[in-house]
């Protein structure tokens, strides 16, 4: 047998609960309308006006989403050498160094620029 | 270990179990949590459903199952009603590859089969791989609700997952290293002499602190803070919607901790003194079970303990630590610890030096680290080029724009002012925090409970 | 079962004994990539500078370190290719068809002859670049932005004007982009053209949107090419892909001999695969050369960079993109020649009548360049259509006298301001009619200008016309002589809206006020003798760089 279909087996089981219980509460749970209630919750005050399909948020996440994929790469690459590393002899360790170097040429000037500030 | 020669009924029969232990794992660590934090607090806890109030995680879904289905006016309905069930089932996933114990034989049958759904030569990326997209139930619950808490919460908690990512994917790297192999069962294997926490001791905490800010739990549980976002992403959600977020929270606990017990303490294996009895008995047969547990419960009793002991991070501060501190240390210790494996395998003798020069550049990435936290604690300018407005110096008004503000370092308030009553001093914002965090641990069905009473 | 046994059952193949063989380390002929090394090596020196040099010294140590390496890293392609019989000599080339040359990093990167000409070629185009991108005379604080991440018109940048800052970014920007550009030409196989191209072109995405003036147009230039630029990466990728699927292989000799000789069953009948796949990597790399119908983001980010910027991407870019679209035509492709032929003779003629006809209408000055640009495209196209060596040393000869002229061109467009009643100076007059007159004004400027002019239009004893006589030369002695034909007929086109604005700045009343000549400093002024000087050089003893050329030949 395939070894991912075990996995398949396990999504399957954790995905037929997980949409069992929340189509089963819809079911089962009980309904008093009330206008107020399907109003987006902001503490008792008027709801702020809100983008329809997702509103506005700083900038800053993005610059996150930039770094976390240069460090990912950067991590995914590590990977596969660290668990090569017996065959791959002390060459493959001077590039490994040479690259992260690298990296972190760019993850100084990150650091200096406040990039990595959260203000 | 041969994966793949279980038949179908047993693949069923073990994913089953894995589900059933999660599932009571998870009530259990509820009831655990209240219960801890309730005598860290010098309170009973949850003690009237059941003995020891055992059955009060149960009563709680129980509840949670017979309470209105709420689907607010503005969200999008698809996502939003997709996030949950994505949250809900990836939480799942990560665990058919944790290995529970060795092989053994299933009473009254002669079929022999490893104590471990199954195994994959990537399975650690694999592990890592399902977290991430955990991540989506999150983003897409806070995005598609429509309203402002929860897409900051989600993008926030999003923003926290993947900082920390970066710094649990550096610090497992050292355990492939060692491990040559990033298959579960292989790692645990590899683990018979030295479990790897002791050679790798830095990896383990690197993991233990990135583990703590993946699975968004105290004290870095900013996406939950409730004085500034309600509940999160997960404001606009209630009833079971609410409950998947919920299980998927705690279930992610779970994951981490396997993951943590596999890869750094040496797994399903006895420790060291009980390993040694009768040649190796307490390593055979379904005792391994029992130190696998033994050690996952450890580990989420310390989850528990961060949570009683610990006030929250501020934001900041939170990504700072992450950034600034684990990332670089966990770069330094991959370096040397591949150029210590070049050595060890060259037979080259001059450790001495790797550990000289190596130890020196961490020593010092550390005294940076330091020096950068002390001056950014005091509240001196980074070193860097943004020209942040300075506070002036000297009194302020907190009620200048009619709105109540704290002092910024070097402010002090003016003891005067205000429309009405007594002002809000920083002792009054203290002891307000306290007050939000007591309620909290009144326990995650009642928050909600109090919630609708609030919508209503 | 103890954990030793249960080592043994296991299956995964990995095994973390040194003793075990299965991997050596590729040969790296550091001599060769030298060139390369010595440029990225600055950039990240560069890098650091920019985090760790205080701010009012950055100026002051970008310009010497990238001057330096780009003269370095010459002086390197110049030692590599007069030294060593690495490099065979012409008479050499009878007994060896290769012609010479290395091929390193488990042959990744190719370093012949023609590698060595464009990287040559390119450090000197991109040392004069710098040269005027460093001009500090005209605004203070340089042409580009005091801070790019400043909203345009916001307090924050008003704040970084008054402040004198400048984004010295620029530096390591370049050297990258310079990077990509040497590895371009030499890259032996697609994915490493793919990764040069984009090292070349991320950093030039930035570059342009870096102006300090008109910065709403700058950064729609700069956003505009990078999603253009996105695309046409997209279609180079996908179409690597498929050759791949073709050949099994992205290697160029090995896609080369899967062309000529089809041999197993994926390559046997699977024509539409390799076809497919070749137009959608011409396709990529047309783009970067800005012929049409790839064109359309050619005015618009030229018009929108800073000009110093336009022009270092004007004259290198196109010497990097024919670079590598010459390799890929004639090394890995030259076995379907029938094929993509009479495709490239539609695009080629396409480009020229397209470039030259709507050049005429464009009353901007830097639009204008950018139509004549393209203009070029399709003359360089039309010589590397003779698909042999002596198309490859007229493209090769073209290159190097269209960089030049440019670049000095493009200097000259820095100079000319819009200026107030009080005679402050304000942003680029590029409005053509702001140039009239300016023949009376500032004769020498005009007259450099004239000189730059007329090498586009191809006029004798200029460059231009050297490099047109070769190419139409060479595409005539291979039988495409409609093509020539129609060649000379869009230069004479094109040769009518250079002469307008010759006529324009000599015989035109000056437009009242509003137009000054500021004066240079001394490193523009460099630049511009130096391009105006190859500009006459070139013209009046051509043979000077053609003997350069003379031992051209690709290493498959």
């Amino acid at each position: 047998m395939n070894p991912y279909v075990p996995i398949l087996v396990l999504t399957a089981l954790g995905a037929a609960f997980a949409v069992l219980s929340v189509a089963g509460s819809f079911l089962i749970g009980p309904r008093r309308h009330n206008r107020a209630k399907l109003d987006a919750y902001e503490c008792g005050i008027e709801p702020t006006p809100h983008a329809v399909g997702g509103g506005r948020f700083p900038v800053k996440y993005y610059l996150v989403a930039m770094l976390f994929i240069v460090f990912d790469i950067e991590s995914v690459f590590l990977m596969p050498y660290a668990v090569a590393f017996g065959k791959l002899g002390l060459f493959a360790l001077v590039e490994m160094v040479l690259f992260m170097v690298t990296v972190f040429v760019a993850y100084a000037y990150m650091w200096r620029r406040g990039g990595l500030d959260w203000d | 270990m041969e994966f793949g020669r279980d038949s179908i009924w047993l693949v069923l029969a073990k994913a089953a179990l894995i589900f059933v232990f999660l599932v009571i794992t998870t009530l259990l660590a509820i009831w655990a949590e209240r219960r801890i934090v309730g005598r860290m607090q010098s309170r009973p806890g949850p003690n009237r459903t059941g003995p020891f109030g055992l059955l009060q995680a149960l009563a709680d879904g129980l509840k949670l199952m017979l309470k209105e289905d709420l689907v607010p006016r503005r969200v999008d309905r698809l996502v939003y009603l997709l996030a949950p069930v994505i949250a809900g089932t990836t939480c799942f996933m990560a665990f058919a590859v944790v290995p529970f114990g060795p092989e053994v034989t299933i009473p009254f049958t002669d079929t022999r089969t490893a104590l471990q759904l199954t195994d994959l030569p990537i399975a650690v990326l694999f592990v890592l791989a399902v977290a991430s997209m955990g991540v989506y139930g999150i983003l897409l619950a806070g995005w598609s609700s429509g309203s402002t808490y929860p897409l900051l919460g989600g993008v926030r908690s999003s923003a926290q997952v993947i900082s920390y990512e970066i710094a649990m994917g550096l610090s497992l790297i050292a355990v492939f290293l060692f491990a040559g192999s990033m298959s579960t069962s292989r790692i645990v294997a590899e683990q018979a002499e030295i479990w790897y926490v002791f050679p790798l001791f830095v990896s383990f905490a690197i993991y233990c602190i990135s583990m703590v800010g993946e699975t968004n739990r105290a004290p870095f549980d900013l996406p939950e803070a409730e004085g500034e976002l309600v509940g999160g992403f997960h404001t606009e959600y209630s009833s079971m919607k609410f409950a998947m977020f919920f299980l998927g929270e705690y279930i992610n606990m779970i994951t981490v901790s396997a993951i943590a017990t596999t890869l750094f303490l040496g797994g399903w294996q006895a420790p060291w003194g009980i390993s040694q009895i009768n040649d190796g008995m307490f390593n055979e047969g379904w005792w391994p079970l029992l130190w696998f547990v033994g050690k996952l419960w450890a580990f989420l009793f310390v989850f528990i303990w961060l949570r009683g002991t610990l006030p929250r991070l501020r934001y900041d501060q939170f990504m700072r630590f992450g950034w600034r501190g684990l990332i670089p240390v966990a770069l330094v210790w991959v370096v040397f610890i591949s150029a210590w494996r070049q050595l060890l395998d060259s037979g080259v003798d001059a450790r001495r030096y790797v550990i000289i020069v190596c130890g020196a550049v961490l020593a010092l990435l550390v005294v940076w680290i330091v020096i950068d936290s002390i001056r950014m604690a005091r509240g001196g300018e980074a070193p860097s080029d943004r020209s942040a407005p300075t506070a002036e110096d000297g009194p302020i008004d907190p009620f200048a724009g009619g709105f109540p503000v704290p002092a910024l370092p070097g402010q002090q308030l003016l003891r005067t002012a205000g429309p009405s009553g007594p002002v809000l001093g920083v002792d009054t914002v203290v002891t307000g925090e306290a007050t939000v965090r007591t309620a909290d641990d009144e326990g995650p069905a009642d928050g909600r409970d109090s919630q609708e009473v609030r919508g209503g | 079962m103890t954990p030793v046994q249960h080592l043994a059952f296991l299956e995964t193949g990995m095994h973390r004994t040194a003793s075990e063989a299965g991997f050596s380390a590729p040969e790296v002929d550091y001599a060769a990539v030298s060139p390369m090394l010595v440029i990225f090596g600055a950039a990240l020196l560069a890098v650091l500078v920019e985090a760790f040099v205080p701010r009012r010294f950055r100026y002051a140590v970008q310009v010497p370190l990238t001057l330096l390496s780009l003269a370095g890293a010459f002086g390197a392609v110049v030692w590599y290719s007069t030294t060593g019989d690495h490099l065979q000599t012409a008479g050499s080339m009878v007994s060896d068809p290769t012609g010479g040359g290395v091929s390193t990093l488990e042959g990744a990167v190719v370093i012949d002859s023609v590698s060595l000409f464009l990287q040559g070629t390119l450090l000197l185009l991109a040392f004069l670049s710098v040269l005027i991108m460093s001009e500090r005379n005209l605004d203070s604080g340089g042409s580009f932005t005091p801070a790019a991440s400043a909203v345009p018109g916001s307090p924050g940048e008003e704040q970084a004007l008054r402040a004198g800052f400048c984004q010295s970014e620029i530096y390591p920007l370049l050297l990258f982009t310079v990077g990509g550009m040497l590895l371009f030409p030499a890259a032996a196989d697609l994915l490493t053209m793919f990764i040069a191209l984009e090292v070349l072109s991320l950093p030039l995405y930035l570059m342009c949107g870096l102006a300090r003036r008109r910065r709403l147009l700058s950064q729609e230039a700069s956003l505009k090419y990078f999603l253009l630029g996105a695309f046409s990466s997209a279609f180079f990728l996908y179409g690597a892909a498929l050759l791949y699927g073709y050949a099994g292989t992205v290697r160029l000799s090995g896609i080369a001999t899967a062309i000529t000789v089809p041999t197993t069953d994926a390559q046997l009948g699977r024509d539409w695969l390799m076809l497919t796949g070749i137009a959608l990597v011409a396709v990529g790399l047309l783009f970067k050369i800005g012929a049409a119908p790839f064109h359309s983001w050619t005015p618009d980010v030229y018009q929108g960079a800073p000009t110093p910027v336009t022009g270092f991407m004007a004259a290198a870019t196109k010497v990097a993109a024919f670079g590598a679209l010459l390799r890929v035509l004639y090394v890995a492709f030259s076995g379907a020649r029938w094929d993509w032929e009479p495709a490239l003779w539609g695009v080629a003629i396409l480009t020229m009548v397209v470039g030259s006809v709507i050049a005429i209408v464009q009353t901007d000055v830097k639009r204008m360049l950018a139509y004549s640009s393209i203009a070029h495209a399709g003359f360089l196209l039309t010589g590397l259509l003779a698909v042999d060596v002596s198309g490859l040393r007229s493209v090769l000869f073209y290159l190097v006298a269209y960089g030049f002229t440019t670049i000095g061109a493009f200097a000259l467009v820095t100079l000319v301001r819009d200026s107030g009643e009080e005679g402050q100076i304000g942003g680029e007059a590029t409005h053509l009619s702001q140039w009239a007159g300016l023949g009376r004004r500032s004769p020498l400027l005009a007259a450099t200008f004239t000189l730059f002019l007329l090498s586009f239009a191809g006029i004798p004893l200029t460059s231009g016309f050297s490099g047109k006589f070769a190419v139409f030369a060479a595409a005539v002695s291979h039988g495409a002589w409609v093509l020539a034909l129609i060649g000379v007929l869009a230069s004479l086109v094109a040769a009518f809206f250079y002469v307008r604005v010759i006529v324009l700045m000599y015989f035109s009343e000056p437009t009242s006020g509003g137009t000054a000549v500021v004066a240079p400093g001394a490193a523009t002024v460099f630049a511009v003798v130096v391009a105006a000087a190859v500009t006459v050089v070139l013209g009046v003893a051509p043979s000077l760089l053609l003997d350069l050329t003379r031992d051209a030949v690709f290493l498959p």
